[in-house]
Parts: C-alpha cells; structure tokens; sequence
C-alpha cells in the first residue's frame, strides 16, 4: 500500500514545505508565526528522513532516530524561544519584529 | 528514483515561492488591518486584547508540560530494546529520569508550578 | 567521556545548590564553586589525554579535541572571572547559579560537538550549545536590547539548523548513512550530496557568523551583557569552527575543490564586510562584534591549508584568540559595570585615571590586530601560511590589505585612551579581585601563546 506511493512524492512534500517555512520565516511580522514557520522547516527535515530511511535503507534505522531527536529538541527550543516572546511581549508591549527593534547601525 | 527530478522540483519550488514573494511585493495592495497582526489568521475572531486575558500561569504550565511531554518520545526505543539490554537499560533510564526529576524539582523551587 | 561527565556532574552540583540553599549571598557561594568545577573539569579531562570511541562510534576522543575542549574550557573559566562585578547586582540575585549552569550545560554541548563521530551526534551538541545561549543572551530579562538580543538568537539559529539539517537529509539520501567514517567511504560528489554540503555550510557559516550569514551578531553581541558577549564571541565560535574544519577535512575530503570555492569566497566577504562595519562602530561592544567577524574570515584562511598544518594553524588561531578576546571584553565589562558606559569617546583619557586596565586593552587590541611582539601575530602568520601552502597567495594579499586596515580601527581606541584630550574621563575604580585575577590570567596567556613556541608545535603533532 505505502510502496504504490513514489519517494519522490515524499520529498517533493518535504521540500516545499521547506520552503514554505523560509518565505514564512522572512516575510511575517509576528514572532510567533516565525516560530511556526521554523517548526515547519523542521518538520520538511523530518519527512524527508523518515521517507529515505523507510524507502532507501529500511534495514538501518538512522532516519528514524535522528528524527525523535529533532522532535525533542524542536520541543525544547519551541518553549525557550515561547518564554523569550512573553518576555519580549512584557517589555515592548509587542510581538511585531519590525517594532522589537531598539539597536541600529 | 529520479534525483534528477527531485532536484528540478526543488528549483521550481524554489522559484515559485521567491516569485511569489517578489510579485506581491511590487504588486499586492498593502493595507493594514488588525487580524494582520494576529498569530492564527482562521476560526472564529478574537475577542478583544487576546493577549490579556491570560493569566501569565497558562504559559508557564504549557511550557513545562511541552518539555515533559515530549522526552517521553525516548521512551519509546527504550521499551524496544529494555528486554534485550536488561539491567543497563533499565539503569540509564533511572538516570534519564532523575534529571528530568531534578528540572521539575528546579521549577517547584522557583514556583513556576504555583498558581499566582 | 570523563571530561564531559565531570561537566554534567558541575551541572547537578550547582543544581542541587541552587534547590537546596537559600543563602542570601549565593555569589560569594556559587561563583568560587563554578571556578572550582570548571578547574577540576579541565584537570581530569585534559591530564592524560584518551583516545578512542564509544557508542558505536559517534563519540570519538583524541589528543588534538582534548586540547581544543580545553581552549574552549578555558574560555568559559576566564569568563568567569570577569562575571562577579555583573552577577552580584541585586537584579541577578534570583538567577546566579542559573549563568553558570547554562554556561556548563552550553559548554557540555559543544564537548559532545567537538568529539562527535556522527553527525547526528554534532546536531545534539550544536543545539545543546545553542539552547542555553540564547537563554544567556537574554539573561538581563529587564533590559529591551537583552530580550531582543535572546529572541534574534534563537530564531536565527532554529533557522540556521534547519538549514543544516535539510543538507544533511540530502546527504542522507545518497549516501545513506550519517557516520563520519561510513560516509567518507561512501562519498560520492554528486549533485544532491553538494547540495546537502552547501546547506550544510551555511547552517555553520551561521553559527561562525560568516558574511552574508552575520545579520544577527551586531545586535546579540550588543544586547546581550558582556560577559555573556565574551563567551559568544570566542568560546561558542571556536567549537563551531573546529567542528566545520574537521568536517569538511574528513567527511567532504573528496569534495574539496567545491568547498574550497565557497571558503574562498566567503573568506572575502566575511573580512572585507567585518573590517568596514567596523570602521563606523562607536560602541565599543559593537566594534568587538564586527572585529570577530573579521576574525572569523581570517580563520578561514588557516582552513584553506591542508591536513595537519590547517588544522593546527586554526587550533593555535582559537587558542590566541580566547585570550586576546576575553581580555578585550573584560576590560569592556570592567568599565560597563563600574561606570555603564561603554562608547570609544567615553575611553579618551582613560590612560590618566586607569592606567593598567588601558595597558591590558592595548595589548588585546594590539593581539587582535597581529602587530609582532603579541601572540595574534603569530597566529595570523600561521594562518596565512597554512593558506600559501596550497597557493593562495593572492588570497593572502587581500587579507594583508584587510588586516591593514584593521589597523586603523583597532588603533582608534587606543588613541582615544592614551592621546585625546577629555574633561571628564572616566574616574578611578578598582576591580574587584576575581577580574584582577581574570585579566592576569589573560595578559599571561598572551604572552605565553606569543613567545613559547610548544603551544603549535603540539597541536601541530597531535593533529
């Protein structure tokens, strides 16, 4: 069932979805819509491992593993980078980045 | 597996995104509105200030859950080779679990788990 | 292994410190015991050195990342020093033992970065390294430009490892393995396995702070307090560098004429951008942050050398480098914490009231900017040869021509301390005896990496 779907189809998700987080990551204002489009990103890694080791090398597990891993650590830095923008909200009343911006050349 | 395809998708993803960037860029009328500005653009529209009906305990509670929560994902091979490892296995998870048992002892000394 | 776990345990030490005590003064307490820790670290991790691996390999040890952990252990230890004026204000008082945990845990990070045999093992190190630091670069949570300095870093660098991990998924895909060794053997220089290495590089030139991936370094470096900016500038980019030369040394070996362009080129940019931001800084925070970006370009100089003569000339680099950096910075927070000022016209005349914190800013600057006598002579000089061993002489003249120009810029605050006139300069103070201390362990390090040739040719045989 899963093998009538082509790899390249999985990458192709991947990719775009890459993608999609670095235009969201550069033309959104809002912190926290930033932040998901990092997630985002991580997550295009994510299928793009998960597919290549089920597809390409099934019998070593290295994709998988590598994946758990960016999940955890995703996790961790999602929650300082949310406590970093409460932080930021409580001391420039906004969460705008064209706002958030006291140093200049 | 046609890499070849992949990496002339990977360029036409490439330009899609960028070409659509540029033309709103130069094109797209600019206005500003207040939903703009919002963190989640769908479902029903927020009443008033957003950000001050909550109570800052909220974040805290959902932060250290978001930490908790997701180490349990190296649970899972864990319990997957436990019963071949035997004894070490089940040593370093007491390990795992006694410094994350020392980050939630860390956050009830400083009342991050008290309702303010 | 051992030296990381006596970093771990200085973590859970100072853990169960700050849950069980509740002394009213944890300075006086914490900051004798960070020193302590991190002495004993370096004492059993680098006085016999190992060698070998474990966990199937993704760990690895050997003499030359013995040495680089302690260049990077060294850095931190300095760093300590000069904190004590910053952390015992009464706003740091809830969060003292928090730096230096952060400070161990960010420094376990890179420990594992620079000893690992995998690459899924350095992406744990990297980010165990680069978690932490955004925390302290946020550390001062009532200032704007400190929280500001915490969120531009985190977002900069989440993105800059996904950078890095979508190169290695591409990686993945051909080679079908992510172990140092197994990829090496399985190397092919196809289209998609360049592709990953160029991802893979700009996820790095992020962490190096290369141009154009330096967007983000002016303003964390001068947001975030100084001490913490200290460790940014030397410790956290020295792990990174290392990492980056052994990887594209031993792991892209066979793709060296496609790296090599993109070294080229960004060893340019990053030197020639760095130098003339630098020029206009007045902040004198600022203009240590362009200064290390040019730093870096002129790193990646030794990188263009070959084998064990690149590698060693980087390592020397890193080496002079920790010394020459954190005194500079020291002297910086030395003044910030006594007086808060911290532009180059505030410094002029700082020669008359303060006399040996101005020698010891010279001779930093002096290092920094490679004149003879001090050690960021020779270790420029070992960069550059590194680089004409493989014939890039015309690259070495551009870089001659930049570190002239550095000169000018280096030159400034000096002539503001010793020559400028100034009615008001900064008062008299006396530092407090851990900087005293901090600051002689600096000047002694200057010199020695200057004058005791064993220090390269060590790391010369070990790598």
């Amino acid at each position: 069932m899963l093998h009538t779907i082509p790899l390249h189809y999985f990458l192709i998700v991947g990719t775009l979805m890459f993608f999609i987080g670095v235009a969201g990551f550069i033309i959104r204002r809002n912190l926290i819509t930033i932040l998901m489009s990092v997630e985002l990103m991580l997550n295009a890694v994510n299928i793009n491992f998960l597919a290549v080791n089920r597809y390409l090398y099934p019998h070593h597990l290295e994709g998988h593993f590598f994946t758990l891993f960016i999940v955890a650590i995703a996790a961790a830095e999602a929650s300082i980078a949310i406590a970093l923008i409460i932080n930021i909200y409580r001391r420039f009343s906004t969460i705008d980045v064209d706002q958030v911006s006291d140093m200049k050349y | 597996m046609g890499i070849e395809a992949v990496v002339l998708l990977f360029v036409v993803g490439l330009f899609l995104v960028g070409s659509a960037v540029i033309f709103a860029h130069f094109f797209a009328p600019k206005s500003e509105n207040h939903s703009k500005f919002e963190a989640y653009e769908c479902g029903i529209p927020v009443r008033d200030g957003a950000w001050m009906q909550f109570n800052v305990g909220y974040y805290m509670y959902a932060l250290i859950y978001l930490v908790f929560d997701v180490e349990i994902v190296f649970l899972f091979p864990w319990a997957e080779v436990m019963h071949d490892m035997g004894t070490s296995a089940f040593v370093e998870v007491v390990i795992f679990f006694a410094v994350l048992g020392l980050g939630l002892a860390y956050a009830w000394k400083k009342n991050a788990l008290k309702w303010q | 292994m051992r030296h990381e776990l006596m970093l771990a345990v200085s973590v859970v030490v100072l853990l169960v410190v700050e849950i069980f005590s509740s002394a009213k003064h944890k300075t006086n307490v914490v900051l004798p015991l960070s020193i302590a820790l991190m002495g004993l670290s370096m004492l059993v991790g680098g006085m016999y050195p190992e060698a070998g691996t474990l966990f199937g390999g993704i760990y690895r040890t050997d003499a030359l990342r013995t040495a680089v952990k302690l260049v990077l252990d060294a850095g931190a230890l300095l760093v300590f020093f000069q904190v004590y004026g910053w952390i015992r204000r009464p706003e740091n008082s809830d969060k003292v033992s928090e730096f230096f945990i952060l400070v161990f845990s960010t420094l376990i990070g890179m420990h594992y970065m620079v000893s690992a045999g995998d690459f899924m093992m350095m992406y744990l190190g990297l980010e165990l390294a680069s978690i932490p630091l955004s925390a302290l670069a946020a550390f001062d949570r009532y200032k704007r430009v400190s929280a500001e300095a915490g969120i531009k870093y985190i977002l900069s660098s989440a993105m800059s490892t996904a950078f890095l991990l979508f190169g290695l998924s591409f990686i993945y895909i051909t080679a079908g393995t992510l172990h140092f060794d197994a990829l090496q053997a399985a190397f092919r220089p196809d289209v998609l396995t360049i592709l990953g290495l160029v991802f893979f590089m700009a996820g790095m030139a992020f962490k190096i702070s290369l141009v154009p991936f330096h967007l983000w370094t002016a303003d964390v470096y001068e947001g975030a307090p100084v001490a913490v900016t200290a460790y940014f500038s030397v410790v956290s980019k020295g792990a990174a560098v290392f990492v980056l030369t052994w990887v594209l040394y031993h792991v892209f070996g066979a793709a060296v004429e496609q790296w090599r362009i993109i070294l080229v080129t960004l060893a340019v940019m990053t030197m020639t951008v760095g130098n003339l931001f630098a020029l206009r800084q007045q902040n004198m925070k600022r203009f240590l942050a362009f200064s290390s970006i040019a730093q870096a370009g002129f790193i990646l100089l030794g990188m263009l050398g070959q084998g064990a003569l690149g590698m060693a000339s980087v390592v020397f680099y890193l080496l002079v480098y920790v010394f020459t950096n954190i005194a500079a910075f020291s002297v910086v927070a030395a003044i910030s914490n006594a007086t808060g000022k911290e532009n180059i016209d505030d410094y002029r005349g700082l020669y008359a009231t303060n006399p040996r914190l101005t020698l010891v800013l010279m001779v930093a600057l002096f290092s920094l900017a490679g004149i003879p006598p001090v050690a960021g002579f020779f270790g420029k000089l070992f960069l550059f040869n590194a680089a004409a061993s493989q014939g890039y002489y015309w690259l070495i003249f551009v870089a001659v021509v930049n570190a002239t120009i550095s000169l000018y810029y280096y030159l400034r605050p000096v002539r503001a301390m010793f020559i400028d006139k100034n009615e008001h300069p900064i008062a008299f103070f006396k530092s407090d005896a851990y900087m005293r201390m901090g600051l002689l362990l600096c000047m002694a390090g200057i010199f020695a990496t200057g004058f005791i040739s064993w220090f390269f040719e060590y790391l010369f045989a070990v790598s």
